[in-house]
């Protein structure tokens, strides 16, 4: 277990806190979370870094997939979910093409993004997405720009989705209920305001 | 013998073996042996802790003797490991030892129910009972002698099956060495240098070549394959097919009565000959003429004609004049040779790395492979040893070398195996480029170095002091500058974390290898099986490396997996030694499961000959009656006309109708007959 050293000044401790692995800190139970959600075997990865090198986000961010999988098959499952780079993955799937282990690195990181929701571990622009595909059925809605740029290319302005089909809306409403999506959002944002 | 027997009172003795705990630690051995002294027809059943031990085996060898025992029964390991040892013991006793059976009850038992003892013990006595009742019935059986052929043969002509050849006909055995290519050498002759020492592989290979090509005790038959085998340990019947070479040896010449005649090797036909295609031995890299030879150092340096190339212009028929060496009405011929063992040493390709299109090979000019890169940096390559970017044929300064290219990956385009000298040759590269092109700087992609053999390390530590650069990433992908024809290499650096845009002038992709592509067909001739990955599969990883399950043949080189050259030469020398032992015995016992013919139930109906597949059967005139008649030495004893025969007329000799009816009633029955 990580020794505990109080210092006074909150930013020494913080500064001069033991990083060591101890084994009582990892959840050895967490892989097999990550693996029954993500149907994956991430606890074959083998540390090789082609999920890194592939992702679209490691370069720009100090997001490292391969990371998560380290830390998921050691079980640091704090580490993990209170991580804010868990939500940098843009579930491209390029790792997951390219794994020479054939592991799904991105149904991995969803897996890890299922269990923090369960502890209201998320960012808020995910949840105002969770809204928004409430409202319109979209993540991204259409908008004035988009629909001058399709009349310009010819095509409707709507497009053949619940913005051009309305009727539609209230069976997206009923799987978002189903699963308490939409009530966990509004919960989650009205306690953070 | 083909008669079925009135078996004396069988009095038989059971000895359950602990195995220390392997056996102990899930079985209630006591118990099992307790069980034993209640089965019909067991007159003695004792435990101990290691039977397969002296004083184990003397157990076995006493109860026979004081017990007066027909058949004996140990419950141990698996057959594989000790039939043999107790076979002995009941030999020892004085019983013929055919009248031994084991009932395996640990690697089918304790080791596979290691958390349930009471099920385990249970199935336990179920395999005694089931023994018990065999050993009831066992008859004498005499395993039949065969004589063995003085010859061996050796397939493909790398360096590993140069070594068994040499090996062979030194220890006095005539040995044909048959290769598919025009010249012996395989991959070995491909290559620059070899690691760890930096020795010119040519030049230690071509003495080699040349012991073989002198070597009287050695037919050396190259542009030749295995077209059919029909035999057994001993004796097997090789048909050979010589590939119509077009070109014929001062040898041929002189059968043909052209004196003096014959191939020079002087190239004047090479010369005049106006068709030109790419030499595979330069991998495409540069050109030969329809009728070539490899490299100035093939042996034998007989000239061949690529008939699917000729236009028989017949101009080099003309340069050649009167030595008559060219016949471009050459056929492909057949020949036969009788050989008593055979050493497979089949060898390997590169795996067609093109599939990974993350890497670019094929697409990108300046991708090559590593066996690309070994002709490249070669003095005597297509570009004198001068490495350059096949792109604009400039000198490149960073080269980036990719590992594990194709290897240890299991997505199902590439291999599951790691490809074990792709990391020694890589640091080889990197020392050569480093020797060559001031200022040059090798990039090495590795997720780990695996540098296990002698001296190995020590070269590692070489070439990262001579200044080779090491990152621990494999490489996600290779994108092309289309301007430049630089590569972008993109990976992760492990060590850092973090994500790498490296521009080079040259990748050099370490890709994996796979069986080569004749390997398929020619161990199914040879009945030889091969393990998930296709490389030939050996009797046993750690204890029989060289031999196989079927007897007399036997593998060296990489044909069994991957290996570099001084594990291929050991395998090489073990192969040739394994394959020298028949032969100096003279003679090989074959095991005596042949089936044989009840002659008064049988019809001669001859349905069951062709039912055979090692054609072991046939049909005869006896006491003027047709009956079927069994090839001992060719019958295998896989049962197929056994179980076939509609008159029940065929006696399987140690798996016998009754013997094996018993073992059912036992099992189903629970020993309450
Ligand atoms: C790029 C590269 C660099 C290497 N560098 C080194 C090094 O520096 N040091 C080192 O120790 N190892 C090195 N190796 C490994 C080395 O090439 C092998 O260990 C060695 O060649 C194995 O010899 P072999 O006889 O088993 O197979 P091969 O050399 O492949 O020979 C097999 C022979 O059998 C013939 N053949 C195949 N099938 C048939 C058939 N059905 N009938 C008749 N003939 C057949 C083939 O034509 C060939 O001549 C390197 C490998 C590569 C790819
Ligand atoms: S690519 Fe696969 S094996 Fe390699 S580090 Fe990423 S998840 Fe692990
Ligand atoms: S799926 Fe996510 S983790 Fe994988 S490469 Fe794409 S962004 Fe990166
Ligand atoms: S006959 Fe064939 S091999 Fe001879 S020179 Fe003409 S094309 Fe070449
Ligand atoms: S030898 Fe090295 S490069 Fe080749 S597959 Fe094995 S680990 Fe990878």
């Amino acid at each position: 277990m990580a020794v505990k050293k109080d210092y006074k000044d909150q930013k020494l401790s913080e500064k001069l806190r033991d990083r060591k692995y101890y084994i009582p800190d990892s959840n050895p139970e967490f892989i097999k979370d990550v693996e029954k959600i993500g149907q994956t075997a991430a606890h074959m990865c083998y540390q090789c870094g082609t999920c890194t090198g592939s992702c679209p986000s490691a370069p720009r961010s100090s997001y490292r997939i391969r990371l998560f999988m380290r830390k998921s098959i050691l079980g640091l499952e704090e580490e993990i979910l209170t991580d804010p780079d868990l939500w940098l993955c843009t579930t491209c799937y390029s790792c997951t093409d390219r794994c020479p282990r054939d592991l799904a690195p991105t149904d991995a990181i969803m897996a890890m993004r299922n269990l923090a929701f369960k502890r209201d571990i998320i960012p808020r622009n995910f949840l105002q997405t969770v809204q928004l595909i409430y409202k319109s059925g979209h993540g991204v809605p259409n908008n004035d720009a988009n629909r001058a740029a399709r009349k310009r290319l010819g095509l409707d302005e709507e497009p053949e989705t619940t913005h051009k089909y309305p009727e539609y809306l209230p069976g997206i409403r009923k799987i978002l209920d189903h699963y308490r999506l939409k009530e966990n959002a509004d919960r989650i944002l009205a306690q953070g305001e | 013998m083909a008669e079925v027997k009135k078996y004396e009172e069988p009095r038989i003795g059971v000895f359950v073996c602990h195995c220390g705990t392997n056996i102990a630690g899930s079985i209630d051995v006591k118990a099992v042996m307790e069980y034993a002294r209640t089965l019909p027809n067991v007159i003695v059943a004792d435990d101990y802790q290691y039977m397969c031990s002296t004083p184990g085996q003397n157990k076995i060898a006493e109860a026979i003797n004081e017990q007066k025992l027909t058949g004996v029964v140990v419950a141990a390991c698996s057959p594989r490991l000790h039939e043999p040892t107790f076979r002995n013991a009941t030999k020892a006793g004085g019983l013929n030892p055919f009248r031994f059976e084991m009932a395996n009850i640990r690697e089918q038992n304790s080791w596979v129910h290691m958390h349930q003892p009471e099920e385990a013990t249970s199935k336990a006595k179920d395999a005694v009972r089931i023994a018990v009742a065999k050993a009831s019935l066992l008859e004498d059986l005499v395993p039949k002698s065969v004589p063995v052929e003085k010859a061996a043969m050796v397939v493909g002509g790398g360096v590993g099956g140069m070594q068994a050849a040499l090996d062979l006909a030194n220890a006095g055995i005539k040995t044909y060495l048959v290769e598919k290519s025009p010249t012996i050498g395989g991959r070995m002759s491909q290559l620059d240098k070899t690691f760890p020492t930096l020795d010119c592989s040519q030049c230690i290979l071509t003495p080699k070549m040349v012991d073989v090509y002198r070597n009287e005790g050695i037919e050396l038959l190259t542009y030749t394959e295995v077209e059919a085998v029909e035999g057994y340990i001993g004796n097997f019947d090789v048909t050979l097919r010589k590939k119509a070479r077009g070109v014929i040896t001062p040898a041929e010449a002189e059968v043909r009565g052209i004196v003096g005649g014959g191939c020079t090797g002087c190239g004047d036909c090479s010369e005049v000959c106006p068709v030109i295609k790419p030499n595979p031995f330069e991998l495409g890299m540069a050109p030969r003429k329809a009728i070539y030879i490899y490299h100035p150092q093939v042996s034998p340096l007989i000239y061949t004609v690529d008939f699917d190339a000729c236009v028989k212009c017949g101009l080099c028929v003309e340069a050649c004049g009167d030595k008559k060496a060219v016949d471009l009405e050459a056929k492909d011929e057949f020949m036969t040779v009788k050989v008593g063992t055979v050493v497979l040493a089949l060898g390997y390709d590169i795996f067609p790395i093109e599939k990974k299109f993350e890497w670019g090979y094929k697409n990108y000019d300046n991708v090559i492979t590593s066996l690309e890169f070994e002709r490249l940096i070669c003095a005597s390559g297509p570009t004198g040893g001068h490495l350059v970017r096949p792109s604009d044929g400039e000198t490149p300064k960073r080269i980036a070398f990719v590992l594990c290219a194709g290897s240890r990956d299991s997505t199902g385009v590439g291999k599951p195996y790691c490809s074990r000298f792709c990391c020694m040759y890589s640091l080889k590269h990197a020392h050569q480029i480093i020797e060559k092109i001031p200022g040059a700087i090798p990039y090495i992609f590795y997720m780990d170095i695996r540098s296990f053999g002698k001296m190995y390390e020590e070269f590692y530590y070489r070439i990262q002091n001579e200044g080779a650069k090491f990152i621990r990433g494999r490489v996600a992908n290779i994108l092309e500058d289309p301007v430049t024809k630089n590569l972008h290499v993109n990976a992760e650096d492990t060590l850092l974390g973090r994500p790498i845009d490296m521009e080079v002038d040259l990748v050099v992709l370490a890709a994996a290898i796979q069986p080569s592509a004749e390997t398929e067909k020619t161990r199914r001739l040879f009945g030889v099986s091969c393990s998930q990955d296709g490389w030939l599969l050996e009797a046993h990883p750690k204890l029989n490396p060289c031999g196989t399950t079927t007897a007399g043949v036997y593998l060296a080189g990489v044909c069994q997996g991957p290996k570099d050259i001084p594990d291929t030469v050991a395998q090489a020398e073990g192969a040739a030694s394994a394959a020298s032992i028949p032969i100096h015995r003279g003679e090989v016992e074959l095991e005596p499961y042949f089936a044989q013919c009840m002659e008064d139930k049988c019809a001669g109906c001859g349905m069951c000959i062709n039912q055979c597949p090692y054609s072991a059967l046939s049909l005869v005139e006896k006491d003027g009656r047709t009956v079927m008649q069994v090839t001992e030495a060719k019958c295998k004893g896989c049962g197929t006309c056994g179980g076939f025969c509609p008159g029940g007329a065929i006696w399987m000799q140690h798996f016998a109708t009754p013997q094996i009816i018993a073992q059912i009633d036992a099992f189903l029955l629970g020993g309450e007959q």
